[in-house]
């Protein structure tokens, strides 16, 4: 989900994202966050394990591609 | 025939000017600049710093609005509001907490403890009751964003009145000092407005960052409200019985740790070895955000009422205090946490884990907390 604030150089805009992990096997995967998310909320299964992930971060990240 | 005015005065002007030296001419405009600036310089200046404070306080005043209008927007759309809360929110914004007097200084942190919790409930109890539901996030949240445009309302204020103080009585340094300072007030009230947006989405802030690590450690074990707005969960790490304390997420809290660490040691009985206390930390210019710092002392900000309790506590029982903390911007701390904070989250659990391996031996009891605004992170 696109974030308005904007990033340290003001031209570019946050991107939001949600890391789930699944507390098994490690397996992380990356989501756009949504209205609602937490850390330590449960998220989706886990693609190779299939038990119940949980967000472990939430974090922004600048559109503009870095260096 | 006898010439006319006209023509005898066109006549000496032409030669005058065809008399007159351009090098001449240069020094006497520079001369004549040099009187104007003598004389006049101060007056100038006044000017100018008039004309950048004005600016600069119409883009406060769009800011303190747009704050405003974002947290009645809130109240409304996501609070349910049952009543048009806008004027009890302009009461709100106008709202005084009195500082308690420093003359005497002794027992003042008690004094200012009482009246920071007396100002946070009334807060609490009014958004409440603006509100048509009683959800804590909603609510925390609300609290955030009435705080923000309360901070806008303020800053604003005091601008304006050092501005036509200035104004009315023509003082130059009055002005000079302001024009100084307006770029850095600028800034903050820039990053208190950014703020608004990740408040109103729950997402977790940069200050978050000390919260988001001992969720770790809390994953799974029971927790229990130790402080207002403050959970306590115990769990092990290497034969170490850890007190692992954070504000009651993911509500926009930050929690009464000292409260907190102070009943985990008097009432509770435990004996901590080690307390570990993580933070964010405000970075210097050239300093890169998500930079970790180790170091000793009360990792806390505010007004000093949570350092001064914990301090106390580690003194009276000699226990001492090991701090980490994340570097980050005014802006970073107070906005949506950025890849870079979120990412220092592994290095400083791992720098937690061998603190308490280093400095503790199995069987001793540690204390970890984890500081800031608890935000979209709960436990």
């Amino acid at each position: 989900m696109m974030s308005p604030v904007p990033a340290n150089d003001k031209k570019s805009k946050l991107l939001v994202y949600s890391i789930e992990e699944c507390p098994v096997c490690g397996q992380k995967s990356k989501r756009p966050f949504v209205v609602g998310d937490y850390v330590t909320k449960e998220g989706a299964k886990c693609t190779k394990c299939s038990n119940a992930t949980k967000v472990a971060l939430i974090y922004a990240e600048s559109t503009k591609p870095s260096g | 025939m006898l010439p006319s005015l006209s023509g005898i005065a066109l006549q000496t002007t032409s030669s005058i000017l065809s008399s007159i030296n351009y090098n001449d001419l240069l020094t006497i405009m520079w001369v004549a600049s040099f009187f104007v600036f003598f004389f006049y310089g101060t007056r100038l200046q006044t000017y100018n710093a008039l004309r950048e404070i004005g600016s600069g306080l119409n883009r406060l005043k769009v800011m303190k609005d747009k704050a405003r209008k974002e947290a009645i927007d809130y109240l409304v759309n996501v609070g349910k509001a049952p009543n048009d809360p806008a004027q009890r929110v302009d009461q709100f914004l106008d709202y005084v907490t009195i500082m308690p007097v420093d003359m005497d200084p002794a027992g003042i942190v008690g004094k200012l403890d009482h009246i920071v919790n007396t100002n946070n409930d009334r807060v609490r109890t009014e958004v409440g009751a603006l509100l048509g539901q009683s959800n804590q996030v909603t609510v925390s949240i609300s609290e955030n964003l009435l705080e923000v445009a309360t901070a806008l309302n303020q800053i604003h204020k005091i601008v304006r009145h050092f501005y036509l103080l200035g104004k009315k009585t023509n003082s130059y340094f009055t002005l000079i000092q302001l024009q100084m300072l307006m770029p850095m007030i600028i800034q903050e009230a820039d990053a208190l407005l950014n703020a608004v947006d990740s408040f109103k989405l729950g997402q977790p802030v940069g200050d978050g960052i000390g919260p988001v690590i001992v969720s770790r450690y809390m994953a799974g074990k029971d927790k229990r409200v130790i402080a207002k707005d403050t959970v306590l969960a115990m769990t092990e790490y290497k034969g170490r019985k850890l007190y692992v304390v954070k504000a009651d997420g993911p509500m926009a809290y930050v929690g009464q740790p000292g409260v907190a660490i102070r009943k985990v040691v008097e009432e509770m009985g435990a004996k901590p070895t080690a307390i570990v206390m993580i933070d964010a930390a405000l970075k210097l210019e050239g300093e890169k955000t998500g930079e970790i710092a180790e170091g000793v002392g009360a990792a806390i900000g505010g007004l000093g009422i949570e350092k001064f309790q914990i301090e106390e506590v580690a003194t009276n029982h000699k226990v001492p205090l090991y701090a980490i903390l994340v570097k980050q911007s005014l802006v970073e701390a107070i906005t949506v946490m950025r890849k870079e904070i979120a990412e220092a989250s592994d290095k400083v659990a791992q720098i937690v884990n061998r603190i308490i391996e280093e400095k503790t031996k199995e069987g001793d009891e540690v204390i970890v907390a984890g500081i800031g605004n608890t935000l979209g992170v709960a436990q």
